[in-house]
């Protein structure tokens, strides 16, 4: 179909990386940081596909200690250039291991080793010392070793890597679905891709295309006559109301199922199961999975199944293996795996880039990219180690007070729109009008909006006015938008819906349904 | 000290019964976590705005459909004339708000959203938005107010289904500077209350509003003195005014409860908050004494009767705890409404028929919370308000219109016992 914008009707670029997640969005701000001309396309929004659904631990590598040698040394070396590459993102919260009365004690020395063997700084501390740093974790545990573990923010990662991308002339499509990979003979030209806000479609030609597409890197692979194994391994998280701890705890013991609680910003989440699933688009949350979560968090807070649960979601992990099948999926490397098609397949110009973790996201896009130059005339120096990312220049850790301490100087300046992520109406609108969207959910991956305890019951309101007032949506867009987030919400809510949060649930009822009536809204 | 009756709960639905209590001579001690759903809720009296998918434009005839095809509906214990009788009343003793309306037809109300919404009643300062006679709105936001959105609202009216001709309008106004900042309705409110606000809103509309036009406000104009500050600006500007319920804490929900507690004070009546009602004392007459726990202990109330209102799944009156229990939190009565499966699960998209929404207490027709044999549980234990399963009330819109007739019908229960062998007209499915 010939494109309505002649602009857009084919782009021209050395490098085209698919996806949108935290590896995509470091590809193209590897590739632009090295001179080459990048687009990436994502079919829905940034980091909506794994890297926006994962605990948000950046690991020290400690989990990863015993068994996988080779992802814990990536994990600490990633960890320490995230720390001042991407400061803004990741709050130095640290980490504990700790052996509760269900682990064995023993196996901590083993996991010393581990970390000594691999270069991740471990210290053990005396119970009594761990039970005062964290005064809500089970008084029974053995042991407890200091890592340095933080809590990573993957929105604003990823759309700091865009941003960045960006300012170094890439251009960064979410919304853009590729249809086709465009093939020349035993070589890939670049890929036909559509808007999924316009409808219109159009052609991309690249030097190198770059499949950063994680989970379903084997569906665009099959594009190119390829072929990626790679396995989508759920994972469900839990966010609970407060922070019941302040540091990332982990149990100290071969990694398993909700062995992670960490803080993040307001709340914590724990995490995580692993199971494989035969889509990745297709994520059932089992009622005993999350009776595992919430027995496994019992073990370590007492009395967190009475604690408030504000959400649930499940996220893929892309497991990549490359011969037999692997019946369990925590055997599978954590390390990533970079493909060059041409020497697999016989098929120039095409790269995949899978598996890894979002910790690693950044040495996985300096190997995808380092490959790439093979093809684009030679080497040329990975920048992304040293070069902070747009939000991060002053290299400030980012810290829970941070929207509070902006906001406590002038509190009678403006509304604040959330309460919960403290959100002001200026950012709001600054960030409707910059991402010139009208979806709700969009916003809410950028500011966090209606991620708090009232999960949108006070701010979707608030929102919908000022979407409208922007001039960007007609009384039936805003609608739309209201009901669309209203839904959106209700995916994460109702599968751990008990306790005060059903109670909380059910005064949002009153809210949308008994005070506003949103459900004869004219749309 | 002793009471002849102890309510349990502090919302509608306990402070009608109460009330109904206190002036008929019983001595009434109301006991509750804290406020209830009046701070909530539009102070309207919503008896029932919609029957499945229709609205109800005669809300007393389509009770009598509702409860042919909801059996176990809470309205299905009352009579036609008890639920007229119980809306009588409450416009009564709420006469300083000016309650207008009736239970044989419905208004039609904007809401902050510009939905149509029915109400059987409404204080006069909100009743001046009904929308059923049409003609031309204007919409009236304050800038620094992020509840009210007065051009989506006019452009949803515009839009709206109606069978007559809306035309609205949205203005925004910016009040004189506040040292406060991010203002809530309950702090503007108080600036209507004190600051003469009113006076700078009357210069402010005086030229901009179109003779015709009705002017519609968000409801916070004032707490004190509400009524007094619509009545001025209705007299000055010589136009319709009109406010409009949006997001909690409701100013004029506060406003009836303020009406609501300050008759029982005036009549005697003690009510406790931030206290927690935790069980009884019981034989098998019935409850005779009702323990409330406070901060420093449990004092124990002899009684004769007792009015739960507790609330719903909103209020605490009910809890599901994770592992799917549902449980009434104050005396672990019998519910009826909950899934046949052992554990719950919530539909996958918000607006399907949901789980637990007409979860509560089974009652007789003298609203006696009933055990799995179909008999009273306690033979002077009455229950009022959202803790009554059958009813969807945040959808039906008709969740303080059963709790004003039950408030009420659970009081009339009480001060006309039936019978000691009355027989048990419902039982528990």
């Amino acid at each position: 179909m010939p494109s309505q914008n002649p602009s857009l009707s084919s782009l021209e670029a050395d490098v085209l990386v698919i996806g949108g997640g935290s590896t995509g969005a470091g590809v193209a701000r590897d590739a632009a940081l090295r001179g080459f001309s990048t687009i990436l396309v994502e079919r829905r929004d940034l980091a909506d596909g794994t890297t926006g659904r994962f605990h948000g631990l950046l690991h020290s590598g400690g989990r990863y200690a015993v068994k996988d040698p080779s992802a814990a040394r990536e994990c600490i070396a990633e960890n320490r250039i995230l720390r001042v590459t991407a400061a803004d993102c990741v709050e130095d919260t640290g980490g504990l291991f700790v052996s509760t009365p269900w682990d064995d004690p023993e196996y901590g020395d083993q996991f010393l080793e581990g970390c000594r063997a691999t270069g991740v700084p471990a210290e053990e501390i005396p119970v009594a010392e761990a039970l005062r740093r964290e005064p809500r974790v089970n008084p029974d545990i053995r042991r407890a070793f200091l890592v340095p573990d933080a809590a990573l923010d993957p929105w604003k990662l990823v759309w700091g890597c865009a941003r960045s991308a960006e300012e170094h002339g890439a251009r960064i499509l979410p919304y853009h679905r590729v249809l086709d990979v465009e093939m020349d003979g035993e070589r890939v030209v670049g890929a036909r891709v559509r808007s999924e806000r316009s409808g219109e479609e159009f052609r991309i030609h690249a030097t190198v295309v770059i499949n950063a597409a994680g989970a379903w890197a084997g569906q665009i692979a099959t594009l190119a006559r390829c072929t990626v194994n790679v396995r989508a391994g759920m994972g469900l998280m839990i966010a609970m109301n407060h922070r019941l701890v302040h540091m990332c705890v982990n149990r100290c013991k071969r990694p398993s199922d909700g062995d992670i609680l960490l803080p993040l910003r307001t709340a914590c989440v724990i995490g995580t199961t692993d199971v494989f699933v035969p889509d990745p688009d297709q994520t059932e949350i089992r009622q005993e999975d999350i009776d595992l979560l919430l027995d496994e968090g019992e073990k370590l807070v007492p009395g967190f199944r009475q604690a408030r649960a504000l959400h649930a979601w499940a996220g893929v992990r892309p497991l990549f293996e490359d011969t037999a099948a692997v019946a369990e999926t925590r055997d599978v490397t954590r390390s990533h795996a970079l493909l060059d098609h041409s020497s697999r397949e016989g098929i120039a110009g095409f790269l995949t880039i899978t598996g890894g973790k979002t910790t690693t996201f950044r040495l996985m896009a300096e190997a995808a990219v380092d490959a790439a130059c093979e093809q684009l005339g030679g080497p040329r120096p990975c920048r992304t180690a040293e070069v902070p990312l747009a939000g991060s220049e002053s290299h400030e850790l980012y810290r829970i007070s941070h929207r509070l301490a902006a906001r406590e100087p002038v509190p009678q300046a403006e509304e604040i729109i959330c309460e919960c992520e403290l959100i002001t109406r200026s950012r709001l609108e600054d960030t409707i009008k910059q991402r010139e969207t009208t979806s709700l959910d969009d916003i809410r991956r950028l500011l966090r909006l209606a991620m708090g305890p009232c999960q949108g019951g006070f701010c979707i309101y608030r929102a919908t006015g000022i979407l409208h007032q922007g001039g960007q949506v007609d009384q039936a867009g805003a609608n739309q938008a209201l009901l669309d987030f209203i839904e959106e919400r209700w995916k994460g809510v109702h599968p751990i819906l008990h306790g005060d949060q059903l109670r909380q649930a059910r005064l949002d009822d009153w809210i949308f349904q008994g005070i506003l009536d949103v459900e004869h809204l004219p749309v | 000290m002793s009471y002849d009756t102890v309510v349990i709960g502090a919302g509608l639905a306990g402070l009608t019964a109460a009330l109904r209590l206190t002036e008929a001579g019983q001595r009434v001690l109301v006991v509750a976590r804290g406020v209830g759903a009046t701070h909530l809720a539009p102070a309207t009296v919503d008896v029932l705005g919609y029957l499945g998918d229709a609205p109800v434009t005669t809300p007393a005839a389509s009770v009598r459909a509702l409860i042919a095809s909801s059996p176990t509906h809470p309205y299905a214990h009352l009579s036609a004339e008890q639920l007229a009788a119980s809306l009588t009343w409450f416009c009564t003793k709420t006469a300083a708000l000016g309650y207008t309306g009736n239970s044989d037809q419905n208004m039609l109300l904007p809401t902050a959203l510009g939905v149509p919404k029915p109400s059987a009643l409404a204080p006069r300062s909100m009743s001046g938005g009904d929308l059923r006679a049409g003609g031309r709105f204007v919409f009236v936001g304050l800038k620094g107010f992020k509840d009210f959105h007065p051009t989506l609202i006019a452009d949803n009216l515009n839009h709206a289904r109606l069978p007559i001709r809306v035309e609205a309008r949205g203005l925004e106004l910016a009040p004189p500077a506040s040292r406060l900042g991010d203002l809530s309705g309950r702090v503007i409110a108080g600036r209507f209350d004190t600051d003469s606000l009113a006076g700078w809103l009357i210069d402010a509309l005086e030229h901009r509003v179109d003779p015709d036009e009705r002017i519609g406000i968000p409801a916070v104009l004032g707490l004190r003195r509400g009524d007094a500050t619509w009545q001025e600006l209705e007299q000055r500007l010589q136009r319709t005014v009109f406010e409009v319920a949006t997001l909690p804490p409701s100013v004029p929900g506060i406003r009836l409860f303020d009406v609501l507690a300050g008759a029982l004070r005036a009549g005697g009546a003690r009510i406790v908050l931030g206290v927690r009602a935790v069980g009884a004392r019981a034989t098998q007459g019935g409850i005779e004494a009702v323990d409330v726990a406070n901060a420093t202990g449990t004092v124990s109330y002899p009684v004769s009767s007792v009015v739960l209102a507790s609330g719903g799944f909103a209020s605490g009156g009910l809890e599901l705890d994770s592992f799917g229990t549902t449980r009434e939190t104050v005396f672990g009565l019998p519910l009826t409404g909950l899934p046949d499966t052992d554990r719950v699960r919530f539909a996958e998209h918000y607006f399907d028929g949901q789980p637990l929404a007409t979860a509560g207490v089974a009652t007789d027709d003298r609203l006696r919370p009933l055990d799995r044999s179909g008999s009273p549980v306690y033979q002077n234990l009455h229950a009022a308000g959202a803790i009554l399963g059958g009813a969807t009330p945040w959808k039906e819109k008709s969740g303080t219109g059963i709790s004003v007739a039950t408030g009420y019908a659970a009081a009339e229960a009480i001060l006309a016992p039936a019978p000691a062998a009355a027989p048990v007209s419902e039982v528990v499915r």
